[in-house]
């Protein structure tokens, strides 16, 4: 089987720039990780100098992914033989037992962690993610809140939280966590737009206006936001179509309506551009909008 | 009393500048990679990074807090802030004033830090002066009055030399100060060869002597929250947004078949 290099035809500091660009961006591409990180660490090790150890803990993290046990093992022994104390290392080892779901062992190597290091919040967080993959989510929720309350700035941990609190169906609290990620996050379109969803999710008729704000803030923040955009459409032909409303409300959310059914129609004009079918899928877009129009039974 | 121009050996410049700059810019240099082997780990106390981290929270309410509901705003704010539960109100921390002279840990980082900075620079100075004395070796672009003269004139007794002409101790020091900009070029923000932080840092005193006082900092973000109002900022967004057209460019892409 050819080499990733022969196959791409890319040099060994190209491979060596893209997991670093992966590694700050974040990336969950597990496999690729694994696939350039393995040619990487076994062709190429002497001449990456010091960034040999990151790239072994990124691919580590990888192979767990994708459950190459084998893979792991080997990054995890070069790691422990070269920093034997460390802490991270440590987490490391808890998290190939977590992988083995071997949870127990996993937990005692975590309380040992924090016993030496009480402010450590990778290993309380490790301790979490097990609770979540035994599937105990009440547990799960308490140990999250025990850890915000300590931690009240960790905006991973509140995202966590409210993804919990939606699995549960508990949206007051799914929102509050929400908030705070909006408030640290103003700018942040996705954030908005997640807390538009769960707010429309609530019903009611305060909360269908505040999803509707904030379906608009988020088009406001990003105007290509399209969930944002159906959200604000299906939002103000909810409340238009509610007989409570008073005239002046229902007349404004069916001036919403109708502008962000244009704006969805624009949008898949522009998008059918090239495209012989263009009338067909038109139309197939206005009958959509028509079928969601919320109609009284 | 503007003297005739001197004409100085260009040899001085050779031998005597540039070495000057050399030698202040390694030992920099030198007392940055010094001062990273003995600097000790900080242990984190939990409670000081849970309320550091409050502070923030609260401080992130006051500036973004007209991005979330009215209602939201104000419970937050309650929970702060509230006479009998609010959090400001009811959490008093313990606080073990540091005394400077007592307090072995703060001893060994304030002799340390002694060590590294000015140690060497009186160490380098002096010999400077010693070795280098006797000459002038710049003139300073703007003119200085006799005052200056003793200070930036070290062993040159003459009575009629102009106050801009400077002796090597003198560019000495203004090497000290005006390579921090080339440390932070190449040893990167927050180095240790930067000396007139350090020097800052013992102005003010009591950043040294002991960590901020977390009661009074309460007090602080609790004056602070009472005054704020909540200015919804969504209050007319869908008339701002809908002012105009989306904007869609480059959400797809031309050749989507």
């Amino acid at each position: 089987m050819a080499s990733l290099s022969e196959m791409y035809d890319v040099g060994w500091e190209e491979m060596r720039d893209k997991l670093r660009k992966w590694r700050e961006d974040n990336c969950r591409n597990s496999e690729q990780i694994v696939d350039v990180g393995e040619e990487l660490i076994s062709e190429h090790a002497s001449k990456l100098g010091d960034d040999v150890w990151i790239i072994y803990e990124q691919v580590m993290i990888a192979a767990l992914d994708c459950s190459r046990d084998d893979l792991a093992l080997t990054c995890l022994q070069e790691l422990r033989k070269q920093f034997p104390d460390s802490h991270r290392v440590k987490r490391l080892t808890g998290m190939r037992l977590e992988a083995l779901e071997r949870y127990d062992e996993a937990n005692k190597h975590y309380d040992a962690i924090l016993q030496e290091d009480p402010t450590n919040t990778a290993a309380r967080k490790r301790k979490i993610s097990i609770l979540r993959a035994q599937g105990k989510s009440t547990e799960a929720i308490r140990e999250l809140n025990e850890y915000l309350e300590q931690f009240v700035g960790d905006q991973e941990a509140w995202h966590e939280l409210s993804e919990l609190y939606i699995n549960e169906h508990d949206y007051g609290k799914a929102a509050f966590c929400l908030e705070e990620l909006m408030m640290t996050n103003p700018h942040n379109h996705l954030y908005c737009e997640q807390y538009a969803e769960v707010k429309y999710t609530q019903g009611g008729m305060e909360n269908l206006e505040l999803a509707r704000k904030y379906f608009a803030q988020a088009l406001r923040l990003n105007n290509r936001n399209m969930r944002a955009l159906f959200g604000l459409y299906m939002s103000a032909s909810h409340i238009a179509a509610s007989p409570k409303v008073s005239a002046k409300v229902k007349k404004d959310n069916i001036k919403y309506a109708a502008w962000a059914a244009a704006q969805i129609n624009r949008a898949y004009k522009l998008a059918g551009r090239g495209n012989k079918e263009n009338k067909c899928s038109i139309k197939a877009v206005e009958e959509m909008l028509e079928s969601m129009q919320i109609t009284m039974s | 009393m503007a003297g005739p121009e001197l004409l100085l050996d260009s040899s001085i410049r050779m031998w005597v500048v540039l070495p000057i700059v050399f030698i202040t810019f390694f030992v920099g240099v030198l007392r940055h990679y010094v001062s990273q082997l003995l600097s000790s780990d900080r242990k984190l106390d939990l409670e000081q990074v849970s309320d550091s981290q409050v502070l923030l929270r609260s401080r992130v309410l006051r500036e973004n807090g007209k991005y979330i509901p009215r209602q939201s705003f104000f419970m937050r704010k309650h929970y702060f802030n509230d006479a009998e539960t609010g959090f400001f109100k009811r959490v008093k921390r313990k606080v073990v004033p540091k005394n400077p002279m007592t307090d072995t840990s703060m001893l060994t980082d304030m002799m340390k830090g002694n060590l590294t900075n000015v140690l060497p620079m009186i160490l380098i100075g002096g010999w400077i002066n010693w070795a280098f004395s006797g000459f002038v070796i710049t003139k300073v672009p703007f003119p200085l009055t006799l005052r200056f003269k003793p200070m930036l004139q070290r062993g040159i007794d003459l009575l009629s030399l102009d106050a801009s002409w400077v002796s090597s101790a003198s560019w000495y020091f203004l090497n000290v100060f005006g390579l921090r900009s080339m440390y932070s070029l190449i040893l990167g923000q927050d180095n240790a060869a930067d000396q007139s932080r350090i020097m800052q840092d013992q102005m003010t005193g009591a950043a040294m002597a002991m960590p901020p006082d977390p009661n009074k900092a309460f007090k602080s973000e609790w004056e602070a929250l009472e005054v704020v109002n909540h200015q919804w900022a969504l209050e007319s967004v869908e008339e701002e947004l809908m002012a105009r057209d989306l904007d869609f460019g480059g959400i797809f892409s031309a050749n989507n078949s």
